[in-house]
C-alpha cells in the first residue's frame, strides 16, 4: 500500500507566485507559436511556397430553376478571394447578376441570377468563369421549375413527411395491444430486434453522412461534421437519459423514458430521411415517389415497433403513445421542408450524422435497459432478435434502394 | 450528356470532385435518375430574349489601361510599315522590331489569360510592306520559353524561323525580300507548336501589290481563341483578342465606302473558323494573292493559317452584325457590329 503524502498548504505568496508561473508556462508556448507563425509567414522559412496559377474553388450549394432563368448559390471554398467574371449557359456567355458581389471572399457566398429561356425537360449546363479563366460547372439535369415555398408546395412536402414519417410510425404503434400479450422471452426478442433495427439505421445513416460529406466545401470539413454530429448527439442523449433515469423512481418510468428516447432518436433519424427525400423532389426525382413512399412506409413501420418495445409491460396511456409517435414521425416533415426549400450539403451531412448518433445511442440504451431490468437476456434470444432486426431492415430496404 | 473533360492541370488545381456539386443530395438518395417529365404545363416563358445582345456579358467592364497594346480597336487599324530607308541597290528597306514576352492579357470582360505575346498583344503587330521591299525584323526573345518567328510567304530556308530557336535574352534578325503580294501571317514555330500558338504568338503579315489596291477603309481582323483553363478547349473566341469587344464598341463605317477586311484565322484546337457578314455580300480574295476575286459570298470558312481579303460596301445606314457562323463561337465571343452611317 502506498501512503498518501499529506499535502502541505502553500503560503499565500507562494500560491500567488505559482499562479503566475503557471500562467507564464501556459501562455508562453502560445506566444512562441504566434512568433513562429509570423516568422514563417514573413520569410516562408525558405520553402518558397508560391503557385504560378491561383488555386480557386467554387462550390455550388444550390441550383434553382426559376420561371425566368436560373438562380445559383455559390461559395468560395478556396484559400483566396475569387471573382466571377463571366457566366455561360450551354456554351454561350450570358448576362447575369451576382449578389452581393462577383468577388467572393474566402468562404464567401453569392447568388448568381441568370435570365435565361430554359427549355422544359432539357438539360442545361452553367459555367462560371473566374477572373483567371478557371471554369466551374453546374448541371441542371432536367429543367423544370424548382419548387418554391408556396402554400401548395409546403403542403406537398408536409404530405411527404406525413407519409414517410408519421403514418408508418403510428402504424407500428398500433401493434401495441397485440404485443402486450407476449411473454418475457418474446419481449426480450422484440427488444433485441429493435436494437437490430436501430443498428442498421445507424450504420445506414453514417454511410450516407460520410458519402455526402464529400460534397461539403473543403473548409467545412465534412468528415469533421459527421464526427461531431454523431459523437456529440450520442453523448448528449446519454446524459439526458441518465439524468431522467436518476430522477425517476420506478422502473416503469425508466422504461417510458427509454421509449421516449427511442422516439427522439428515430425522430432525429427521420429528419435526415425527410431531408433526403425533400432534396430529391427538388432535383426531379419525384416520379419515383409513389414507389419510394410505399417503401418507406414498410421500412418505417418497424420504427413504431421500436418505440413501443420497452413499454409493452406497462400502461403508458394513449397520450404518451401519440406523443411518442409524433416525436418519432413528425421530424420527417421538418426534414422534407428543409430538403425541399433550402438544401445544403453541410446541413444534410450534419443532420444525417445527428440521426446516426441518436439511433446508436438508443440502441445502447436498450442494451442497458435489458441488463438493468434483468430481463432474461439469453444470448441466443439476443442473437436471434438482433439478426431478425437487421434482416427486417435489409429486406424492407429492398423497397427503397 | 456532357462529356467529361480530360484531367487538366488547372482542373487538377481546382480539386473539385466532378463538377456538379449541385446534385449534392442525389448521391445519398436511394433513387435513380428519372426521365424528364413531359410538360403540358405552361412553357417557362413570357420572357424577352435576355441574351448577350445588348452589350456583351460580364460582371465588370473591360479592364484595359490607356496604353495597353492589347487593344482590339487599335489592332484593327494598326498597320506597322516599319522604319523605311532605301538600300544602295535602290530597293526599299523596312525595319521592324518584335519582342516576345509573357504577360497577362485581358481576353474578355474581367478575364485574364497568361499569354505569350509579340509586343505585348495577341495578335502581334501587323507587319505591312510592299512586294519587293526588303524587310528586316529584329526579333528579341524576352520570354522564358524559346521562340521564333516563322513567316508565311517566300524566303530562304535560314529565314524560316524553324531551326534557329531563339532563347531568352537572345536576338535574331529575319531578313528577306517580301513576296508574293497578298495577305500572309507569321507565328512562332517552336515545339510544342500547338502551345506556342494558342498562347498567343502569331500576327498578320501584309504584302501590298506594287501598284497598290483601290483606296478603302482597311481593317485587320485576326480570328483566334483562348483556352483560359488550359483544358485543350477554347473558352473564348475573338477577333483581335477580346471576346465581344466589337459588340460593345461597334466599328463605324460609311455608306458607300469600300471596306477591306484582312482576315486571318489563327484559332487553335478547333479545325475551322468562319466569318459571316450580315445584310451585305463581299468579294473574297483567298490569301490576297490575286487581284481578281474568287468568290462573292456572305460567309467564308477558314482553316488555321488560312487567310483572305474581303471587300464590301454597305448601301444603307444601320447596325449590322458580323460573327463566326459557328453559332457556338459567336456566343463564346466572336461577334461584333458595324455601325454604318451616311
Amino acid at each position: 500500500m502506498i501512503e498518501q503524502q499529506p499535502s502541505v498548504p502553500a503560503a499565500p505568496e507562494t500560491k500567488g507566485r505559482s499562479m503566475i508561473s503557471a500562467l507564464v508556462l501556459t501562455v508562453g508556448p502560445l506566444l512562441l507559436l504566434a512568433g513562429v507563425i509570423v516568422a514563417f509567414l514573413n520569410t516562408s522559412a525558405g520553402l518558397g511556397f508560391s503557385l504560378p496559377v491561383p488555386v480557386e474553388k467554387l462550390d455550388f450549394e444550390h441550383v434553382q430553376v426559376v420561371p425566368d432563368g436560373f438562380r445559383l448559390t455559390v461559395r468560395n471554398a478556396g484559400q483566396d478571394p475569387v471573382t466571377i467574371a463571366q457566366v455561360a449557359v450551354d456554351d454561350a456567355y450570358w448576362h447575369a447578376t451576382i449578389e452581393p458581389s462577383p468577388t467572393l471572399a474566402r468562404l464567401g457566398q453569392a447568388a448568381v441570377i441568370i435570365n435565361y429561356p430554359w427549355v422544359e425537360g432539357d438539360a442545361h449546363r452553367i459555367d462560371l468563369l473566374t477572373a483567371s479563366g478557371l471554369k466551374f460547372e453546374a448541371v441542371v439535369p432536367v429543367a423544370f421549375e424548382s419548387p418554391r415555398p408556396t402554400a401548395q408546395s409546403l403542403w406537398g412536402y408536409t404530405l411527404i413527411g406525413i407519409f414517410v414519417g408519421i403514418i408508418p410510425v403510428f402504424l407500428g404503434l398500433m401493434w401495441f395491444p397485440a404485443l402486450r400479450k407476449l411473454n418475457r422471452t418474446w419481449l426480450n426478442f422484440l427488444l433485441s430486434l429493435t436494437m437490430g433495427l436501430l443498428i442498421f439505421l445507424g450504420v445506414d445513416a453514417t454511410s450516407e453522412a460520410l458519402e455526402l460529406s464529400a460534397q461539403v466545401p473543403g473548409p467545412f470539413q465534412g468528415i469533421g461534421l459527421v464526427t461531431i454530429g454523431g459523437v456529440v448527439t450520442f453523448l448528449l442523449l446519454e446524459t439526458i437519459t441518465q439524468r431522467q433515469t436518476r430522477a425517476r423512481r420506478s422502473e416503469a418510468a425508466g422504461r417510458l423514458t427509454l421509449a421516449y428516447m427511442i422516439a427522439l432518436g428515430i425522430g432525429l433519424h427521420n429528419l435526415g430521411e425527410g431531408l433526403a427525400i425533400g432534396a430529391a423532389y427538388v432535383v426531379g426525382e419525384a416520379s419515383l415517389g409513389t414507389f419510394l413512399v410505399v417503401g418507406f412506409i414498410i421500412q418505417n413501420i418497424t420504427e413504431g415497433l421500436a418505440i413501443i418495445a420497452p413499454v409493452l409491460r406497462d400502461r403508458p396511456g394513449f397520450k404518451h403513445l401519440i406523443l411518442m409517435g409524433m416525436l418519432g414521425g413528425a421530424p420527417a416533415i421538418l426534414g422534407a421542408w428543409i430538403g425541399g426549400f433550402s438544401y445544403s450539403p453541410v446541413a444534410a451531412t450534419l443532420f444525417l450524422a445527428i440521426g446516426a448518433g441518436a439511433v446508436f445511442e438508443v440502441a445502447y440504451e436498450i442494451a442497458r435497459l435489458m441488463r438493468a431490468d434483468k430481463l432474461l437476456a439469453s444470448p441466443l434470444v439476443n442473437l436471434g432478435g438482433i439478426t431478425a432486426g437487421l434482416l427486417l431492415m435489409y429486406i424492407t430496404g429492398i423497397f427503397v434502394k | 450528356m456532357f462529356i467529361n473533360k480530360a484531367m487538366s492541370r488547372r482542373g487538377f488545381l481546382k480539386g473539385t470532385i466532378g463538377g456538379a456539386a449541385t446534385l449534392a443530395g442525389l448521391q445519398m438518395l436511394r433513387f435513380r435518375r428519372v426521365a424528364a417529365q413531359s410538360g403540358d404545363e405552361d412553357p417557362p416563358g413570357g420572357m424577352a430574349h435576355a441574351g448577350p445582345m445588348d452589350g456583351s456579358p460580364g460582371q465588370v467592364g473591360f479592364q484595359m489601361q490607356e496604353d495597353d497594346p492589347h487593344d482590339p480597336a487599335k489592332i484593327l487599324t494598326d498597320f506597322d510599315t516599319g522604319q523605311v530607308s532605301t538600300l544602295p541597290d535602290g530597293r526599299t528597306l523596312r525595319e521592324y522590331e518584335i519582342i516576345a514576352y509573357d504577360r497577362e492579357v485581358e481576353v474578355a470582360k474581367g478575364v485574364t489569360f497568361p499569354a505569350w505575346t509579340y509586343n505585348g498583344r495577341v495578335p502581334g503587330p501587323t507587319i505591312r510592306c510592299t512586294e519587293g521591299d526588303v524587310i528586316r525584323v529584329k526579333f528579341t526573345n524576352a520570354s522564358v520559353m524559346p521562340h521564333t518567328i516563322h513567316f508565311h510567304g517566300i524566303h530562304p530556308a535560314n529565314m524560316d524561323g524553324v531551326f534557329e530557336v531563339i532563347q531568352l535574352g537572345e536576338m535574331f534578325t529575319y531578313e528577306f525580300e517580301a513576296q508574293p503580294f497578298g495577305l500572309h501571317l507569321y507565328h512562332c514555330h517552336v515545339m510544342p507548336l500547338k502551345r506556342h500558338i494558342h498562347k498567343g504568338l502569331y500576327g498578320a503579315f501584309i504584302i501590298d501589290p506594287k501598284a497598290g489596291r483601290p483606296p478603302a477603309r482597311e481593317l485587320i481582323m485576326v480570328m483566334n481563341g483562348f483556352d483560359t483553363d488550359l483544358d485543350g478547349e477554347n473558352e473564348f473566341y475573338t477577333v483581335n483578342g477580346k471576346a465581344f469587344y466589337f459588340q460593345d464598341y461597334p466599328i463605324s463605317l460609311k455608306v458607300g465606302e469600300l471596306v477591306r477586311v484582312y482576315l486571318v484565322n489563327m484559332t487553335e484546337f478547333d479545325p475551322i473558323n468562319s466569318f459571316h457578314l450580315h445584310a451585305e455580300m463581299f468579294y473574297y480574295y483567298p490569301a490576297g494573292t490575286s487581284l481578281a476575286p474568287a468568290e462573292y459570298n456572305d460567309n467564308i470558312m477558314l482553316c488555321q493559317g488560312q487567310r483572305g481579303i474581303l471587300e464590301f460596301t454597305y448601301r444603307t445606314p444601320g447596325r449590322y452584325m458580323f460573327h463566326a457562323h459557328q453559332s457556338e463561337f459567336a456566343e463564346l465571343g466572336w461577334m461584333g457590329f458595324f455601325d454604318v452611317t451616311e
